[in-house]
């Protein structure tokens, strides 16, 4: 009983971190992608948290999607597993690290987004992936 | 602006208090500080932990059916300014918390009800049956009105002090 609440301590006591090169996400749309691995973290030193965009190579793909295993693309973080301070002070954190293909300009490749998504990216002024979650955090 | 509650311990997270985790089922855990969040971490179910308060109401330990509960309900529907309503409203929280700090301190009484009386007569009984273990049976016989240490201080705690040493 004693080693397996240390167990437990120990894996709920990770400290979760930025996204940073090497780190692989899961693609919650229907681009055909399913895991990405981020190859650049734009805007961040350490790494990117929720809300910001990556660079990323496709690692595992559908085998009929508008993205193939080797591309490089953008994407979106819509939910990160370190917490992100909000403006009024609060925090939110999520289970995954998860993240939406977009195109340059920062419009969705894919037409549907699943699970849930945080108004952050409101101000990022990534509107239409808002429009497209089915659950705003 | 809204108050929620905490999920483990039900208490009020004011704003820029506390963390909110998203399970990607999209349901929404809030906690008012790090002690829920790590007990939630743990696993631990509230309805089994002491201190929060789903332990308290499924214990009837606290007041669990109340009409002053009604009106903290969740309501969604965003109402228009009215000074007047929200005046009102202030003088009506203000009214309401002290019923409702009423009606526990009575559910409380009423729990705690017959206390004394049962603490009274568990310490007699203790009295009358463990007494050897406060002095010596010898000393008792000797001095029949030994049963309650108060009479005759004196002469007892010299004559225990005798003991003692003779009993260990």
């Amino acid at each position: 009983m004693a080693t397996t609440m240390t167990c437990n301590n120990f894996l709920s006591l990770q400290q979760r971190t930025f996204i940073q090169m090497r780190t692989n996400l899961k693609v919650v749309d229907n681009s055909g992608a399913k895991r990405v691995m981020c190859i650049q973290a734009l805007k961040g030193k350490k790494g990117a948290r929720l809300g910001d965009t990556i660079i990323a190579s496709v690692k595992e793909a559908q085998p009929r999607g508008k993205v193939k295993k080797g591309d490089v693309v953008y994407g979106v973080v819509v939910r990160a597993a370190m917490q992100r301070g909000r403006c009024d002070g609060s925090e939110i954190k999520f289970d995954d690290n998860a993240v939406v293909l977009v195109n340059k300009q920062g419009e969705p490749i894919g037409t549907r987004v699943f699970g849930p998504v945080p108004h952050e990216l409101r101000k990022k002024k990534h509107v239409k992936i808002l429009t497209l979650a089915e659950h705003i955090a | 602006m809204r108050l929620e509650k905490c999920w483990f311990c039900s208490s009020t997270i004011y704003p820029g208090h506390g963390i909110q985790y998203v399970r990607n089922d999209a349901k929404i855990f809030r906690f008012c500080r790090s002690k829920c969040h790590k007990n939630f971490k743990m696993k631990r179910n509230p309805r089994k932990v002491k201190w929060t308060k789903a332990y308290r109401r499924l214990h009837a330990k606290d007041m669990t059916q109340d009409s002053t509960f009604e009106f903290e309900r969740k309501r969604n529907r965003p109402e228009r300014y009215d000074r007047n309503l929200a005046e009102n409203t202030l003088k009506a929280i203000k009214k309401i918390d002290k019923v409702r700090v009423d009606r526990e301190a009575r559910h409380h009484a009423l729990r705690m009800k017959g206390k004394k009386a049962k603490e009274q007569r568990e310490a007699t009984k203790e009295l009358e049956q463990s007494i050897h273990m406060v002095k010596a049976p010898a000393v008792l016989q000797q001095e029949p009105s030994l049963t309650l240490p108060k009479i005759k201080v004196k002469v007892a705690h010299q004559q225990s002090e005798e003991n003692h040493p003779m009993e260990e």
